[in-house]
């Protein structure tokens, strides 16, 4: 499924939901808490960057926004969001989504806009305690916006599924790593933007049916344990001791960025599946893995505690301390995943991604990893470019390899 | 200086500017001392400084070292060895000129900021300061201590004074550890008496620019604000403050304002283009402009009260102007218009700092609609005169002067 595709499908899935009456509630940030969404009846969708729509942000937002957020102000100025009812903004992660949300606020008051905070600090249990408030008070905002209480039975199930459907994305992730030719990356990336579009039962059902398929594929090489024993070991986040096969192809192609949407990004890749479907076999982004390896929800205790430990759970980002923590862990996975070539992706005016990315860099060239550096606009309007870009990488990573 | 040429001159000069620049010497002096001694923390502007100081850990100001670098007019070629190293030009000057100095303290204003051996950053005022802290550790090795206070909507409520005051404690315990340090209760009590009387009477000075004609132009108030940022919390910055509020005071009882000739009075939004805001500010004295308030220098105020000296710590540094949303800076706007009887405003609209900057579109019309007043926004940069286009702003104030001339 192409990035377009995925688009006018979530949006022919969004028109249903609201045809039947359900709220819809648009997110931008990879951590957003759709179980807590869902516990309120209401149905979270992520918002993406539409690259059919022309700049119309400048009256309210300088050409130094970042691409990503001019690109939203757009959609909203042309109204052409996508059936949503409100959207929920994150506090305290980039300053420029953090002045959207008042800009937004200030030019559209009738918006139902939400705000919810989250620690940059990486500071344990005192984190933990006052994320679980923004999130209590975040609900008492669903519950004032939509007339709908917190549902503990709807939360419960809304737990289920996000989990059914990361343990199942999981599997696939690892799956790639062991032996790539077992699942294609866009196939990854297409269900995880699916879900991210609708967290709904029938998704989950057709990627069990995939986890079938591609078990079936793994036991003829006998790597079902292996596989699973990598996916545990990606959800510690312990990889030293990872043993892959000796057998696999090259060359193994990885992908690093913040806000870069993984089906995008995909499709882009696509350049490289024409040489070798196999090469790109892992990313570490926003709404890839960052996402996908989250720790599961304990049930224990308060609910809105349990919901901040699983979030604050998952690899920081870019917007939050702990550089050196997934330094190392870039380190690590490039390393022990046999990884030979990293793309670092880089939206154009994004703080974070800018900031960070040399130090990625920096790690690549000490592991002896090779790079490329890939500035991009949420439009992706430099396509041919990019396109070239990745293929003279590819080039270059084939023939380190040869060497 | 011959007396006649000084009287020419549309802008009249502070005599007590010669204290000010004894105060930062000391203060620079202090720092390379306290580097030597493996004692010194890089800190950022809105980072409660009384904390490290009580303890006697020296402080550094990058954002202040930034302002020397625009000043000195050696933003791009020290943003460029930031670029070389990886980053884009798109990110705060302060920032990349800092990187840059780091890796070429030989070619920089100063040779450079004391070499740092922890580095203090608080979000309060963006969230680049920890992104970019986090750059310079990797350069020079040395710790990063982010203390959190998420930006504010409205109150702050029990769980986020809960949280910062958690911070707080944490950098107690990062500092002693980190240079075998206390924190002791007489002390800590003799720095937050001595920041609160100066930031009183830095306040005063500020305040005092309601006159007609004002005191002070937003020039002198750029350069005065520097040691209520850098060192405040010593006796020697209450010391100039004093000698400050006594020019100031000397001024308004004899009506003798900043500029010799005031017609217009304006308000000027973010922080100023230091590599020529002098050229700016003379050029609009001649007119007759003068500014006599700005959001820039009105950032530092707030007191540390006597019940928990932290517990007010973590209150007044969550409630610092850029941590909190545009309508708070919409209303902060609108309140110095009126207060200080201003008869339009300027928007600088700073392309490296997207925390002050962004959203200044959307202020400006409210301001304006709520005020009555006409308002400007120009576009340029604090440090990288690169990003800067003289001529657009220069016809952009024009544009607004005839309005109001
Ligand atoms: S792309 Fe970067 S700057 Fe833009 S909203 Fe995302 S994190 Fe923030
Ligand atoms: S981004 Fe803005 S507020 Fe932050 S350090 Fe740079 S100039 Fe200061």
């Amino acid at each position: 499924m192409s990035n377009a595709q995925a688009t006018e499908q979530s949006e022919r899935i969004l028109k249903q939901l609201v045809d039947k009456g359900k709220p819809i509630l648009g997110y931008v940030y990879p951590h957003t808490p759709l179980e807590i969404i869902m516990a309120h009846g209401v149905m979270p969708t992520l918002l993406y960057a539409n690259p059919t729509v022309m700049g119309s942000y400048e009256a309210s937002l300088q050409t130094f926004a970042c691409s990503f957020i001019r690109n939203m102000f757009s959609q909203r100025v042309n109204d052409q969001l996508p059936y949503v009812d409100g959207i929920v903004f994150p506090g305290n992660t980039c300053d420029s989504l953090q002045n959207l949300a008042d800009i937004w606020h200030l030019r559209y008051p009738q918006d139902k806009i939400f705000r919810l905070t989250y620690p940059a600090g990486d500071q344990g249990e005192a984190a933990v305690q006052y994320f679980a408030e923004e999130l209590r008070i975040f609900s008492n905002s669903l519950e004032d916006a939509y007339g709908s209480p917190f549902s503990d039975a709807a939360f419960r199930q809304a737990v289920d599924l996000v989990q059914q459907f990361r343990d199942a994305v999981q599997f696939l992730y690892a799956a790639r790593l062991l032996q790539p030719n077992s699942v294609r990356y866009h196939r990854i990336a297409a269900f995880v933007r699916e879900f991210h579009s609708a967290p709904l039962e029938t998704l989950v059902d057709e990627l069990r049916a995939t986890v079938n398929d591609v078990e079936n594929s793994l036991a003829e090489a006998d790597r079902v344990d292996s596989t699973k024993a990598l996916q545990h070991a990606l959800l510690e986040r312990r990889l030293e001791d990872v043993s892959l096969p000796s057998d696999l192809p090259t060359p193994r192609i990885a992908i690093v960025g913040g806000m870069t949407e993984p089906l995008a990004i995909a499709e882009l890749a696509n350049v490289i599946s024409k040489v070798s479907s196999t090469a790109v076999v892992f990313d570490l982004l926003s709404f890839g893995f960052k996402t996908i390896f989250t720790p599961m929800p304990a049930f224990e205790g308060d609910l809105f505690e349990t919901m901040a430990r699983s979030v604050l759970g998952a690899l920081l980002e870019p917007t939050q301390e702990g550089l050196p923590k997934r330094l190392d862990f870039l380190k690590d996975a490039l390393t022990h995943l046999a990884i030979d070539g990293l793309i670092v992706c880089e939206q154009s005016f994004c703080d974070p991604d800018e900031f960070e990315s040399p130090s990625l860099l920096a790690v690549a060239s000490e592991v002896g990893v090779r790079t490329v550096r890939l500035p991009i606009d949420s439009e992706f309007s430099d396509r041919a470019r990019l396109e070239g870009r990745i293929q003279s990488f590819l080039e270059t990573v084939a023939h380190g390899g040869a060497e | 200086m011959p007396e006649k040429a000084k009287e020419e001159k549309a802008y009249r000069v502070l005599e007590s500017h010669s204290f000010l620049q004894r105060a930062m010497f000391r203060y620079m002096l202090e720092g390379h001392a306290a580097s030597e001694e493996g004692k010194l923390a890089w800190v950022t502007s809105g980072f409660p400084v009384e904390i490290p100081v009580a303890m006697d850990v020296g402080v550094s100001y990058p954002e202040q070292y930034g302002a020397i670098v625009g000043s000195e007019k050696a933003g791009p070629k020290l943003c460029d060895y930031a670029e070389e190293l990886g980053y884009s030009q798109e990110l705060c000057s302060y920032a990349r000129a800092s990187i840059g100095s780091v890796k070429h303290p030989e070619e920089s204003p100063l040779e450079g900021l004391p070499a740092p051996q922890a580095l203090l950053a608080c979000n309060n005022i963006c969230g680049t300061v920890l992104r970019w802290y986090d750059a310079i550790s990797q350069m020079t090795g040395a710790p990063v201590f982010l203390l959190d206070t998420p930006p504010l909507e409205g109150e702050q409520l029990p769980h986020h004074i809960a949280y910062v005051r958690h911070g707080l404690d944490n950098l107690v315990s990062f500092l002693s550890k980190q240079f075998d340090t206390t924190l002791e209760e007489d002390k800590f009590r003799e720095v937050t008496d001595l920041s609160t009387e100066t930031i009183g009477i830095w306040t005063q000075c500020l305040e005092a620019c309601k006159s007609k004609p004002s005191p002070l132009n937003c020039a002198d108030r750029f350069l005065a604000m520097a040691p209520v940022v850098a060192i405040r919390g010593r006796d020697y910055t209450l010391e100039y403050y004093q000698t400050l509020l006594n020019e100031v005071k000397d001024r308004v009882a004899n009506g003798l304002g900043a500029i010799r000739d005031e017609k217009v009075r304006l308000l000027w939004d973010n922080i100023p283009p230091w590599f020529r805001v002098f050229r700016i500010m003379g050029a609009l004295a001649k007119k007759g402009v003068v500014f006599p308030a700005d959001t820039y220098t009105h950032a530092w105020t707030g007191s540390i009260k006597d019940e928990d000296r932290m517990d007010s710590i973590a209150s007044m540094y969550s409630n610092v102007y850029l941590n909190k949303g545009l309508e708070a800076k919409v209303d902060k706007m609108c309140d110095l218009i009126k207060g200080y009887d201003l008869d339009g405003f300027v928007m600088f609209s700073v392309r490296s700092c997207k925390r002050y900057s962004l959203g200044q579109l959307v202020s400006k019309e409210l301001v304006s609609e709520r005020t009555g007043v006409p308002g400007v926004v120009i576009e340029g940069d604090m440090v990288d005169s690169r990003l800067q286009n003289d001529a657009q702003i220069e016809t952009r104030l024009d544009a607004l002067l005839e309005m109001l001339l």
